[in-house]
């Protein structure tokens, strides 16, 4: 009895594996969201007949992978949701440089020898309408009393994106800003989605530093959602793609940046209610040249990055 | 010298080591060595031991480690005192509809801890469902160490339940009738008598949910950050997950979590080896509940109350998001709707494959670590092999290992380019995980198992001229197979749902359902994670039940 179900087990093991097994060639390790890189994944090997095999998770978690795969790497693109992980990743010789023959319209700031966008997002103010509270247009309003213990902030050591704003307001105006929402009774709220799901139901009005498109795609949805770009300025978040210089299908590797860059690529990012990074796609929402966005400098910002979220955690009594 | 060798090649061991050899010690020692060399990743052994000070010297590790035992004997302490209760009340006295609470008392178990961490806090929230229903809301509560502690007890007490009220069943009434005889009074018979009997059973469900408050990631991370209670999971997770990646920093504080688990094991195992608690002597035991009498009404008040809070209440919340069609649009007639359940069938073939491959791992997880966790109690209870101590404590290790660090491991291990063939990044490595992350729960229910059945009896077998593994089939295996079986229904229900681990070590393009949820969730579409949640749930919960009817069992078995 027992052979048998050691063999039945060994079997099930097999049609796991079987099903498990990658004959891709070209593997694509991302942070979200899941649909673009579904979409691009689709479409890429439509147009080429080459297989994208992609994993997909956080920023922390996609490299978290990378950091513990390092002996035997597996990855041949790579697509984070924080420039810093381009530049990082570039000082440590890891990556091929490459620029697409597509990136010609990609503002220079938004590539680099080595990674290029993939799309932008902006941080904004997400606020529930149906909360019975004005209308907010800064983010110094959400320090005020009508909001009392109903804004959310998404955490910086969690998020890239909202650690930036919360270091170019800083550098901007100090701390008060910050001591102000934390006296009003705003909270600390895990990651992005966290925050902003209990201003969906209502229990808070807004989410000071919210990613943009996550909130748009609620909207499209019928959920009771604005977004508020200050015109005081906020800060953008490109998502580099970068070819991973051990890469062992350079070439594919390379046709899929192309690929993302396309017409067809570029309009998968729109769709998803990302900002394109080519200037010359239009897309169905505020784009970089409508916002004010705050100057910062990445590699002072970064150098400070302990030192600025231990101040922040003091003021929020984390 | 003919009884030596006998020992020595007793297959049911030496399967049981080579299986924990794979299973626990391979990922372990490579956790062991990411902490000692910081530079294994890169398959260098460069600068040992240069991180142990300064991660063992940061002042926050601290109170990390007293929030977790605060946690950790919280959970233990509430899961007891509704656990037992239940349990002793079911297993001597005729409660009415006890299938009924059986079968709901099994539920939380198949919800997962951060579902039903979420449902909490949209019950529970300002403007809540409970808000939206009543007009008042318990945030307050919920996002406090008391609220951390309430949630993970209601996912936790049923291993209590259920492991209490199967090991005072099977000591039955006899015992304490014995006292009674001799003038005890029944309560003094009970704490006396029946209690003390029961104790590998209640030992073994407390050690469990120990292991498992400390563990746990998903509800401390979603309420203890708002509430500044930080725990070692959390810890753990910041440094794996915040870039720049620490992975020797884990890897230390994971010991440091396996030594607050190994403690409390060995404080486990010393009670048990005190003294004998073996009841099942092979004569034959009449099982005779009593009428519960004029306790009747508030017996079952209580097991009502704690079904609604610990089953209703997560269930209701995750079906009430599910049929959202928006959130902001609450509990609105003209808002519900079965979109987000139609949108799993027509959601391409993706929700439909994570439910196949969760539910396939499940069925191996549990057929592999049912098959390794008797062998590994039989090979540490009832074999005299001279490594069994090791293999014991090899049993115990993944207990206290977070999720995220068994994934870092595994793929440290399974990674390495001289490998000629490798589980890694096919569905295997995923198998592997579970295993480890689960095979403490058949383990700890078989040896509690074993140490009730009485040495006379495989004695009996092999005087008879039965082999080892003839007595282990015959005799032995089918003694604990009712306890066995529960767990590995226990470990099915869990890996189907496994989240941490699963993100990290899935192969590139395959999705669980775990994942799946976790991924709605990220982009916002709570309602469509929630509908993928409530359909496992009643798949998880209604399969066992399927397995136990054609097994000829009843539900009373759990």
């Amino acid at each position: 009895m027992m052979t048998h179900t050691i063999r039945a087990g060994l079997a099930a093991l097999n049609v796991l594996a079987m099903a498990g097994t990658a004959y891709a060639n070209v593997t694509v390790y991302t942070a979200g969201p899941a649909s673009l890189i579904e979409q691009l994944a689709a479409g890429f090997t439509e147009e080429t007949g080459i297989k994208v095999d992609f994993f997909q998770a956080t920023t922390g978690q996609v490299m978290a992978r990378i950091e513990a795969e390092a002996a035997n790497p597996a990855v041949d693109v790579l697509i984070s949701a924080s420039w810093d992980t381009a530049t990082d990743f570039a000082e440590r010789g890891w990556l091929l440089p490459y620029t697409s023959p597509n990136a010609a319209t990609v503002p220079d700031f938004l590539k680099s020898d080595t990674a290029v966008a993939q799309g932008i997002s902006a941080l904004a103010i997400a606020w529930n309408p149906t909360s019975g509270t004005p209308k907010p247009a800064e983010w110094a309003d959400l320090a005020k009393p009508e909001y009392e213990d109903l804004v959310n902030l998404p955490d910086p050591a969690q998020s890239g994106a909202t650690f930036e704003l919360v270091a170019a307001l800083e550098a901007q105006s100090g701390w008060s800003l910050f001591e102000d929402l934390a006296a009003n009774g705003a909270i600390v709220a895990g990651a992005n989605a966290e925050a902003l799901n209990p201003v969906l139901q209502g229990a808070k009005a807004a989410v000071f530093g919210a990613v943009d498109y996550i909130s748009f795609n609620g909207q499209q949805k019928g959920e009771s959602i604005e977004v508020v770009f200050p015109a005081s300025g906020t800060v953008i978040a490109p998502r580099p793609a970068m070819i991973l210089n051990w890469s062992k299908n350079q070439d594919e590797a390379k046709q899929f940046i192309d690929y993302m860059l396309s017409d067809a690529g570029q309009a998968i990012v729109a769709a998803t209610n990302l900002m394109p990074a080519r200037t010359d796609i239009s897309a169905n929402r505020p784009l970089i040249s409508d916002l004010s966005i705050l100057a910062i400098d990445a590699e002072a910002v970064y150098a400070g990055r302990e030192n600025t979220l231990a101040a922040f955690g003091g003021i929020f009594g984390q | 010298m003919s009884a030596r060798s006998i020992q020595a090649v007793n297959p049911a061991v030496a399967f049981a080591a080579l299986g924990l050899l794979v299973v626990v010690a391979v990922p372990f020692a490579f956790i062991l060595l990411q902490a000692i060399f910081p530079e294994l990743g890169r398959g260098s052994l460069a600068a040992p031991f240069s991180r142990l000070a300064d991660t063992l010297g940061d002042v926050r590790l601290i109170r990390m480690t007293g929030n977790t035992i605060l946690l950790g004997l919280g959970v233990v302490a509430l899961s007891a005192l509704i656990g037992v209760p239940l349990a002793v009340a079911r297993a001597l006295f005729r409660v009415p509809g006890a299938m009924l609470w059986d079968l709901l008392m099994l539920v939380p178990f198949m919800i997962p801890p951060y579902i039903a961490t979420l449902g909490w806090i949209m019950t529970l929230q300002p403007r809540g469902y409970v808000h939206q229903l009543f007009g008042f809301n318990l945030a307050p509560f919920l996002l406090s160490v008391w609220g951390i502690i309430f949630v993970m007890t209601l996912n936790t007490f049923p291993v209590i339940y259920f492991a209490v009220s199967r090991t005072v069943e099977a000591i039955g009434s006899r015992y304490a009738d014995v006292g009674r005889v001799f003038g005890a009074s029944a309560w003094r018979a009970f704490w006396r008598i029946t209690l003390p009997l029961a104790t590998p059973g209640l030992a073994a469900s407390l050690l469990l949910v120990f292991a498992m408050a400390i563990e746990e990631y998903g509800t401390p991370a979603a309420l203890g950050r708002r509430a500044g209670f930080d725990v070692l999971v959390t810890g753990i997770d910041l440094r794996v997950s915040d870039w720049p990646i620490d992975l020797p920093g884990a890897a230390i504080l994971s010991l440091v979590l396996v030594g607050l688990s190994f403690g409390a094991f060995l404080i486990q195992r010393w009670i048990l080896t005190r003294r004998s608690y073996q009841t099942t002597t092979g004569k034959p035991q009449t099982i005779d509940k009593r009428p519960l009498g004029r306790w009747t009404l508030p017996v079952v008040l209580g097991f009502a109350l704690v079904a609604m809070l610990a089953t209703a209440v997560p269930l209701l919340a995750i079906l009430a998001t599910a049929l959202s069609r928006t959130i902001s649009g609450g509990l609105a007639v003209s808002n519900l709707g079965l979109d987000n359940f139609l949108a799993i069938f027509t959601d391409g073939v993706g929700a439909l494959r994570a439910l196949g491959n969760s539910l396939s791992l499940g069925v191996a997880a549990a057929l592999f670590t049912g098959l390794l966790g008797a062998l590994s109690a039989y090979a540490v209870v009832k074999s005299t092999f001279r490594g069994r101590n090791l293999l014991d404590v090899l049993t115990i290790l993944p207990n206290a290992l977070p999720g995220i660090v068994v994934a870092v491991g595994l793929i440290l291990a399974w990674n390495q380019p001289w490998l000629p063939v490798t589980p890694y990044n096919t569905a295997l490595i995923l198998l592997l995980a579970y295993c480890c992350i689960l095979l403490p729960q058949p383990v700890r229910y078989a040896t509690a198992a074993f140490h009730q059945v009485g040495d006379n009896l495989e004695a009996a077998a092999r005087v008879f001229g039965a082999t080892p593994m003839t007595a282990f089939r015959r005799i032995l295996l089918p003694l604990i197979l009712p306890t066995l079986l529960a767990s590995m229904l226990l470990v099915f229900a869990v890996a189907t749902r496994e989240l941490v681990a699963s993100i990290i070590v899935a192969p590139v393009g395959m999705q669980t359902i775990s994942t799946y949820i976790w991924r709605q969730f990220e982009q916002g579409s709570v309602g469509l994670g929630m509908a993928m949640a409530f359909v496992t749930i009643l798949i998880t919960t209604i399969f066992p039940l399927i397995v136990l009817s054609l097994l000829g069992k009843r539900g009373g078995l759990l």
